[in-house]
């Protein structure tokens, strides 16, 4: 498991890291940040793991999350899905429909369909 | 702040929850969130409510119309029979502050026939689940609220922040609305800034935000002018917020509720926080709401001063017109766009014919009427994306982007024409006008000396003429 779920985990930091700083050149690094709690919060009742999230000016790290995966988390894939939907959901009310989507778009053509 | 806590919860971990109660009591469970729409399912396999919903949650439009009618005539807890004939026990979740949901119970598949022993069995056994789960249920809403509030607390105190660090009016527009939005989950956010009589809506965020923007109400209108009669925030209803310019198109449910903040500084009205959320802040959350309103207003104040008077720093107050200081920066600004898309930049340098010896005969006060009403004739003859400078006493500098040397010539002429024509009081105005277009080898200056060099052969020609610089 430990492999597989290690490669989850870096792809989906890649992607988080993508979203975080697009977010950060329209809406600016603390509102990015506080978006990136809530979302946080909202989902840490369902998955704890998500807490090991880290962000702060420099942008957004999926380290800890890493470093603790021997602990078997269940879902990660399923978490980080959660935790895009939920966060492209706000970005959309920030930014309008079409430049959230404009950056959902990049994503999946940076990330040949990830997501 | 209120939340509806059965949204954040896990139904998948609440389902095991459930199910666990559920067998320690022997009897069903089940859940419907607080606007009646199913949230757990069945815990115990009854076959005739699964054979009816085709598994486990309650679909059947029947079953569905029963429970919300149900619903909205409980008062706390009631004993019913649905529409197939099982007995269940109906209890309300949540507090008289918050109203969580409605919890189902019934008692396991043997349910026939239904005396009155098991009557009191299912009272006794639906009060034991009402009681656990909603405790269950108040402790994860305290956990929930301390969480929300933290959110809350952190984003008052960046905008406390906001007031000595950050001055630039769009940047604090920004932050409060997109703040409100995470914290909140604001449908829309606005915020309006007193200009003169009326608000003009400033930052407008939420699905159909933009549709709001540049909005103006005045300060007559009856919704604001109630606003600005109280201290505290105003509830609005959905037709009264419809009755404001701008609002009509929006789609804003009848359910939403709707607060509008006067933002108030010493100095006096700033604007108005407007905030539009699905369901109610509660009292806590308005109070916190109340806090960070009076942080903005102060931001907004300190923010608008600051661009009020980077704008005065820059402007002509006799023309309007951008003054020699912004000049300067102007064209830094606009040869660097014109060298990065590659498009022609001309300027214009205008000078008035004899002007000295039209303040001297007439006074500088007639003088003045006139150097206003030039200003009005040239800006006619421009574009708005044209930048307009007054260089000197009767001198104007005019940025011409994208305009190459011939466009630019006629521009010059259809200026020197109007002022021609134009009956000014006293005596005929007239200009020189100097044209350059940007060389390759330009640099500011001496883009801004060729136009000048051009003025004066002007001048030395005749005046009330073009001259184009080579």
């Amino acid at each position: 498991m430990g492999e597989v779920t290690k490669d989850v985990i870096v792809r989906y930091e890649t992607l988080l890291k993508e979203m975080w700083s697009e977010s950060a050149k329209y809406l600016g690094i603390l509102s990015t940040n506080l978006l990136v709690e809530r979302v946080i919060w909202e989902l840490s009742q369902e998955y704890p793991a998500i807490q090991l999230l880290k962000y702060g000016p420099e942008g957004i790290s999926c380290t800890q999350i890493l470093t603790s995966v021997e602990k078997g988390f269940n879902d990660l894939e399923e978490m980080f899905m959660k935790f895009i939907t939920r966060y492209v959901s706000i970005l959309a009310k920030l930014l309008g429909h079409e430049r959230a989507e404009e950056i959902r778009k990049k994503i999946i053509t940076e990330f040949g369909g990830a997501f | 702040m209120a939340n509806n806590l059965l949204l954040t919860l896990s139904v998948r971990y609440w389902q095991e929850f459930q199910d666990t109660l559920s067998k320690v009591m022997d009897a069903n469970i089940y859940i419907f969130d607080a606007q009646g729409n199913p949230f757990s399912q069945f815990s115990l396999p009854i076959e005739l409510c699964q054979a009816i919903n085709k598994g486990k949650a309650v679909i059947n439009s029947t079953c569905l119309d029963f429970y919300r009618t149900t619903f909205n005539q409980l008062k706390d807890k009631e004993l019913l029979t649905c529409p197939r004939g099982i007995k269940l026990c109906v209890y309300r979740l949540g507090n008289y502050m918050q109203h969580l949901g409605y919890m189902i119970v019934t008692l396991g598949p043997e349910t026939t026939p239904f005396d009155r022993e098991k009557e009191m069995i299912l009272n006794a056994k639906a009060y034991n689940a009402y009681r656990t789960v909603n405790e269950v249920l108040s402790a994860l809403l305290e956990k929930n609220l301390l969480g929300l509030q933290r959110l809350e607390l952190n984003s008052i105190y960046e905008i406390s922040r906001l007031m000595t660090s950050i001055t630039e009016l769009d940047k604090v527009l920004d932050l409060i609305t997109n703040s409100l939005v995470i914290i909140y989950q604001a449908d829309l956010c606005f915020v309006g800034l007193r200009i003169g009589d009326k608000i003009r809506i400033a930052q407008a965020k939420g699905e159909s935000g933009h549709l709001l923007g540049g909005k103006e109400w005045a300060l007559l209108h009856p919704v604001i002018e109630r606003v600005f009669s109280q201290i505290e925030p105003s509830m609005l209803t959905a037709d009264e917020l419809r009755t404001l310019t701008g609002v009509s198109p929006l789609e804003v449910s009848s359910h939403s509720e709707i607060i509008l903040y006067p933002l108030w500084t010493a100095l006096g009205i700033v604007g108005l926080l407007g905030i539009v959320v699905p369901m109610s802040l509660g009292e806590n959350g308005k109070r916190n709401l109340q806090i960070y309103a009076n942080f903005a207003a102060v931001a907004l104040a300190n923010a608008t001063l600051v661009s009020r008077l980077e704008e005065e720093a820059k402007t002509d107050f006799l023309t309007g017109f951008l003054n020699k200081r912004a000049l300067g920066f102007t064209l830094v600004e606009e040869l660097q766009r014109a060298a990065t898309y590659g498009y022609p930049v001309s300027i214009m340098f205008i000078d008035l014919d004899d002007f000295k010896y039209y303040n001297d005969t007439f006074g500088h006060l007639a003088g003045d009427v006139v150097l206003q009403k030039v200003a009005e004739i040239i800006k006619s003859c421009i574009r708005v994306t044209d930048i307009a400078c007054r260089y000197g006493g009767e001198e104007f500098v005019i940025i011409l982007p994208g305009t190459d040397n011939d466009n630019a010539l006629k521009v010059a002429k259809r200026i020197l024409n109007s002022l021609e024509n134009h009956p000014f009081p006293h005596r005929q105005i007239t200009a020189s006008i100097g044209v350059a277009t940007l060389r390759e080898d330009d640099t500011i200056d001496s883009l801004l000396r060729r136009s000048d060099e051009a003025c004066y052969m002007a001048k030395k020609l005749g005046k009330n003429r073009v001259y184009n610089a080579t």
